[in-house]
């Protein structure tokens, strides 16, 4: 059981889960894409919990990097028929460097700015996806195949494996450097700005640096999209799927490593459940209403999110808990 | 320069008012050393412009740092401040209440970090043994303070006794040449400010490093500190022992009123 509490064994622990449970119940290719699409969003989140969790900063434009990571990938893997790999690191390494840009820029100023040309960016971006059809093929959208690695040829079972893969891999990696001097900054930051300034934290740098992580999160998000769904158009990347993003981390738990995953399956199994119901299944774009609807309730009546809620049912039974992990990455109080 | 730190003129105004008014004095190193006045005179103003939280208007502050290099700290940022061997403590404890009491002092150490984010995610070796060094070094600290029971401890649950030493602690971990402390009795009791008056002078003799306090609590700085700077309005008043401050006409009615006010 103490083995249990470590973090990166639960994470690994969660994903075989992830991976075998399919496989047992003979799964139907509508459960593959649905968890896949949960997978996949979750990686984005994961990395806008780094952002909106730790800097508190937030993005509104995370879904057009999620976009550049996949027309990137496409681009690189399916026209110039480049390897898997390298559109995936690809997919990683310009988002970054296009949030570091946007962030050197836009963290300069305090308060939400970042926020407001992170909306502006997404626009102009969706916009270049559209008409720079060359690259992007425009509003026909793009296409891409499984991922070939090494010979193997994908199939779509096995790229859902290669999604918890990476998912699980980011949650491991992000939760050890959230554990080392770089993430005790980050929550230095958040928690006490005039602190942090003086033990030497850089406000502005490490602002920059969890803009630019979480841009490369949904960067590889995008990658593995494209070579999971095979196809994208560019209406897909916009402001609604940066809202999705940011609340999915608002209804898992701010500040969580776990609770982006929570948060994304929350927002997609939900709609997909309320569906099958009489009358409230009838209703036109119930996911958006649920999203809007989830926000505010979470935001109102319980902050801490989903991922809490078993903490939280702990200490009110056995009396002794204590508030919280105490692996750093914490919940909001 | 003999002095670890020397201010020269400095002055800052808020508006039209002058908080700082060509303000001079000067630390010797290893000294203990008192900035005094009554509620409002400027001392923790004087602070903020020294660790450059605020940026004053004129004058110049010199402070020789670890590598016993003499540098202007005008020239630096606030974050930049603590590489240099200059540390300080906030009026109200300024600690992450959510994480242990070591991580708090693994915050302190944050400069002194070298790895980079990816050595870091993937904890690679060289990673792992710089944390591993901070850790101990965190845990010597705490156990010269006499707090390595509660390391593990959530700084959120502990009482504000402890916090204030933990803050302490924390400044210790950069290797300073002088702390700057703003009241660190505030809120303690007499026993717990007489444990923190042997504390300080522990810390300066364990850790040679010069202490600058803000205080109201005459009791402690007279007995802790060997020279005292006693300001008003943001002017200097005296500057002296503290056998001579106590005696010192300006300062006593600084405190006190002037006679012919009671009358």
């Amino acid at each position: 059981m103490q083995l249990l509490k470590r973090k990166p064994l639960q994470y690994s622990l969660f994903g075989i889960i992830a991976i075998i449970l399919p496989m047992l119940l003979n799964a139907k290719g509508s459960t593959y894409t649905l968890l896949a699409s949960i997978g996949i969003i979750s990686i984005a989140a994961l990395g806008f919990n780094i952002l909106l969790g730790y800097s508190g900063q937030i993005s509104l434009g995370h879904g057009a990097f999620m976009g550049m990571g996949a027309y990137m990938s496409a681009y690189l893997v399916a026209r110039m028929e480049l390897p898997f790999i390298v559109g995936l690191v690809m997919a990683a390494i310009v988002p970054l460097l296009v949030g570091f840009v946007l962030g050197l820029i836009a963290l300069r100023l305090e308060g939400h700015y970042l926020a407001i040309a992170t909306l502006g960016f997404a626009v102009v971006i969706e916009e270049i996806f559209a008409e720079f059809s060359d690259f992007t093929g425009g509003w026909s959208g793009t296409k891409a195949g499984f991922p070939v690695i090494f010979g193997y040829k994908f199939s779509k079972e096995s790229v859902y494996v290669l999604v918890i893969l990476v998912l699980v891999g980011l949650m491991i990696a992000t939760y050890n450097f959230m554990k080392s001097s770089t993430g005790r900054a980050l929550i230095a930051m958040k928690k006490s700005e005039h602190a942090a300034q003086a033990m030497g934290v850089s406000l502005f740098k490490y602002k920059l640096l969890a803009f630019s992580l979480s841009t490369m999160y949904a960067g590889i998000a995008g990658s593995l999209y494209i070579h999971f769904f095979r196809f994208c158009e560019p209406k897909l990347w916009g402001i609604a799927l940066s809202l999705d993003l940011l609340a999915s981390v608002v209804i898992g738990g701010i500040g969580t490593i776990g609770g982006a995953v929570v948060g994304v399956a929350f927002l997609k199994l939900l709609p997909t459940f309320l569906q099958g119901l009489p009358i409230l299944g009838d209703i036109d774009g119930l996911a958006f209403v649920l999203t809007g609807v989830s926000i505010i309730i979470f935001i109102m009546f319980y902050p801490k999110g989903l991922i809490n809620i078993p903490n939280d049912i702990y200490v009110r039974f056995m009396k002794r808990g204590k508030e919280g992990g105490k692996d750093g990455i914490r919940v909001e109080d | 320069m003999a002095s670890v730190l020397k201010i020269d003129n400095l002055s800052i105004s808020f508006g039209g008012l002058k908080a700082v008014d060509n303000l001079s004095f000067e630390i010797e190193d290893k000294m203990i050393y008192g900035l005094i006045g009554p509620n409002g005179a400027g001392k923790t103003t004087v602070f903020n412009c020294i660790t450059k939280f605020y940026t004053p208007n004129q004058g110049s502050v010199k402070f020789k740092t670890i590598e016993d290099k003499v540098v202007e700290l005008m020239d630096y940022k606030v974050h930049e401040i603590v590489n240099l061997g200059l540390v300080r403590t906030f009026q109200n404890v300024e600690l992450i209440k959510d994480l242990s009491i070591i991580d708090n002092l693994l915050i302190g150490a944050h400069s002194q970090y070298k790895s980079t984010v990816i050595a870091q995610a993937f904890m690679l070796k060289k990673a792992r043994n710089e944390e591993k060094l901070m850790r101990e070094k965190a845990m010597n600290i705490l156990k010269d303070l006499g707090l390595e029971d509660k390391a593990e401890e959530i700084a959120g649950s502990q009482p504000y006794g402890v916090l204030k030493n933990v803050e302490l602690a924390r400044t210790l971990m950069s290797d300073p040449k002088l702390i700057i402390i703003d009241e660190p009795a505030a809120g303690l009791n007499e026993t717990e400010t007489e444990a923190l008056a042997i504390m300080i002078r522990k810390i300066r003799d364990t850790y040679h490093c010069a202490i600058l306090m803000v205080e109201h609590d005459m009791g402690l700085v007279m007995n802790t500190c060997e020279r005292i700077c006693a300001i008003n309005f943001g002017k200097k008043l005296a500057e002296g022992t503290p056998d001579e401050i106590k005696k010192n006409k300006d300062v006593q009615e600084a405190y006190l009123g002037k006679e012919d006010d009671i009358a």
